[in-house]
């Protein structure tokens, strides 16, 4: 029974984006509550596996009980589990506050659109998250790229059609590289299974090592690509920046967090550390985390536009999870994984906080925010606490992250990837000080200079708080999390 | 000569990586968008093209089993041509998606270069 529970997910969450649209619009709260059983379920049964497989051990699903070598198989491990309740974790949230904020340039009558679109993105995620198979990966990396293309181009503006097909096209070179890099390593090996492709890439590399460098550097683009690592950023500002507010968080925390534990499977599942380590990858894949740390704050320091500016504070964050991944160690890996966690939570407030201004206020610019903590405490509240995690104040799980970090790239022999964490740290307080400090400390043009209670929906402070609080908690007490990761870590041959 | 038959030999593998480069220099460089799409069609037909050239064997027979054929056959590797039915499918589906795109596109903007979408962004700010 527990065997059949992975592809019960996968079949929930497939199966409602397809009955969405059979029930009327009138009753639309009738959808939005199915929407969220479903979602609820699906979470329960993600916690359940996390507890199973952290219990019981690994176990594989095979479709139709076809041998690995020709059939393809789901793999539900620590790993595997430990990022799909992320993802479902993070969804549910942003989705009981995307139930009063999808006003945010969607028709009214194309909400159940962008619900469609929404439990397509998850299946796929979930998809990529499970399978074991590389060709299976690709195809649902590629129903990924187009329902995250559609779900910004559902917004009826003109900057969003050129955002969205700048997305597709980098997208797909990303995933053209990729396939191409998969019929490499098929060329050599003869399979498309993971763990058998690993297994014989340690005797292929001596006899082919062409294929096996070219299949890397065609890999390395194309999730690089998708995955918004530094020189492939450009399309991920736009992107993120003109999708509606609760599919920004969406992106910016877990679409792109998917794809980095891609590239994390492809390096120590498939290559593992012995090869990576002879083409000294590891090495380049941290200077090229660094420059993205530093160039992405800088891009950050440039914007007036605060949606914008999370973009590219993104791509910087997205370089100290790349920093960690290039360390190669145990330690190394687990802070990348930490920080996926806690950069998602981070964003996810920021861009959630940042939509529920735009909400009253209707204007993305910066000089927007002035005196508006006296209008909205609680979401000002949360923006600050996410943005001292940003920063890497301690108490917060920014701080973990980066400290973290910096231990270990102290004890993998690379110190100077110190400095920069504490000029990115300084780079961080340069651009989102100034919002907080107008937020509170300057003159609204109301001229209102008293607290007063938030005039936004319950339902979407909700999850602003939950999540804040979130943050607070896992800065003080890390050691659950940081169990479980590490239990996801030991899959990986680092 | 020597190179010469190493050319002919892997014939299929070159060609599909020429093909591959065309399609790239077109997404890359051209700025209509039309053409742009084309580019990526070409990029895929390229993979398909080398997924396709490494399951096929010298003179090897389809994979159906004849029962009054001989043993002896052998038989090409059917594995990748199956693969690649999966994937004309994706490419087909992206290829409508982007081209749909393209219309909202041309309605908004009345133009489908590059261009001149970037010239006329520039001259207004995001409203939201």
């Amino acid at each position: 029974m527990i065997e059949q529970l992975p592809i019960v997910n996968l079949l929930l969450l497939l199966l409602t984006a397809l009955v969405i649209p059979l029930f009327k619009k009138k009753n639309f709260k009738f959808t939005l509550s199915l929407n969220f059983t479903v979602l609820l379920i699906v979470w329960v049964i993600s916690v359940y596996l996390l507890y199973y497989v952290n219990t019981e051990g690994a176990f594989y699903y095979r479709f139709g009980n076809y041998h690995p070598m020709i059939g393809l198989e789901l793999l539900i491990d620590p790993f595997s589990t430990l990022i799909t309740f992320f993802i479902m974790t993070m969804v549910l949230l942003i989705f009981v506050y995307s139930t009063s904020d999808a006003t945010d340039g969607i028709h009214q009558k194309e909400y159940d659109r962008y619900y469609i679109l929404m439990f397509i993105l998850l299946f796929s995620m979930y998809g990529i998250i499970y399978t074991n198979d590389l060709f299976n990966k690709y195809v649902f990396m590629e129903i990924l790229s187009i329902t995250t293309c559609s779900i910004i181009s559902i917004k009826r503006k003109k900057q969003n059609y050129s955002a969205a097909f700048r997305y597709v096209m980098l997208n797909e070179i990303g995933s053209l590289s990729y396939l191409f890099g998969v019929a490499l390593l098929y060329m050599v090996t003869g399979f498309t299974n993971i763990e058998m492709v690993g297994q014989s890439l340690e005797t292929v590399w001596q006899t082919h090592p062409t294929n096996i460098v070219l299949a890397i550097g065609f890999m390395i683009v194309g999730i690089g690509l998708k995955a918004a690592i530094f020189p492939f950023h450009i399309w991920l500002p736009d992107a993120h920046a003109s999708a509606p507010s609760s599919s920004s968080a969406i992106l910016s925390a877990v679409v792109v967090k998917v794809y980095l534990m891609v590239f994390v499977k492809i390096l120590f599942r498939v290559y593992g550390i012995d090869i990576l380590s002879a083409l000294n990858i590891p090495t380049m894949i941290m200077i090229i985390g660094a420059v993205g740390v530093i160039m992405g704050s800088f891009f950050a320091i440039a914007q007036n536009d605060v949606k914008r500016m999370l973009g590219y504070s993104s791509v910087a964050q997205i370089g100290y999870i790349v920093i960690g991944i290039g360390l190669a160690s145990y330690l190394g890996l687990s802070v990348a994984i930490f920080h996926v966690f806690s950069h998602g939570m981070m964003k996810t407030v920021l861009f959630l906080s940042v939509g529920a201004v735009i909400y009253q206020r209707n204007t993305r610019l910066i000089n927007a925010f002035e005196g508006v903590g006296y209008l909205m405490p609680i979401t000002m509240g949360a923006f600050f606490i996410a943005a001292l995690g940003m920063i890497g104040i301690p108490l917060t799980s920014g701080f973990i992250s980066k400290f973290n970090l910096g231990l270990a790239s102290f004890e993998g022999g690379s110190s100077p990837y110190i400095f920069i964490l504490i000029a990115s740290g300084i780079l961080n307080a340069i651009y989102y000080l100034p919002i907080i400090i107008a937020a509170f400390l300057r003159d609204n043009p109301e001229k209102q200079t008293v607290l007063s209670k938030d005039k936004v929906p319950a339902l979407m402070l909700a999850p602003i708080v939950i999540i804040s609080i979130f943050i607070v908690g896992i800065g003080v007490f890390p050691n659950g999390l940081m169990t479980l990761i590490e239990y996801a870590v030991s899959t990986f041959e680092v | 000569m020597d190179l010469l038959k190493d050319i002919l030999e892997h014939i299929n593998f070159i060609g599909a990586v020429a093909l591959f480069v065309i399609g790239l220099y077109t997404v890359v460089t051209h700025s209509n968008l039309i053409k742009r799409i084309l580019g990526i069609n070409i990029m895929g037909t390229a993979i398909f093209f080398f997924f396709i050239a490494v399951g096929n064997v010298l003179e090897g027979a389809p994979p159906l089993i004849d029962p009054e054929g001989s043993s002896e056959v052998v038989f090409i590797n059917p594995l990748p041509s199956v693969l690649i039915l999966t994937g004309i499918v994706v490419v087909v589906s992206i290829t409508v998606y982007s081209l749909s795109l393209v219309v909202r596109i041309y309605e908004t903007y009345g133009t489908i270069d590059q261009k001149e979408i970037a010239a006329i962004q520039k001259g207004e700010d995001y409203s939201d």
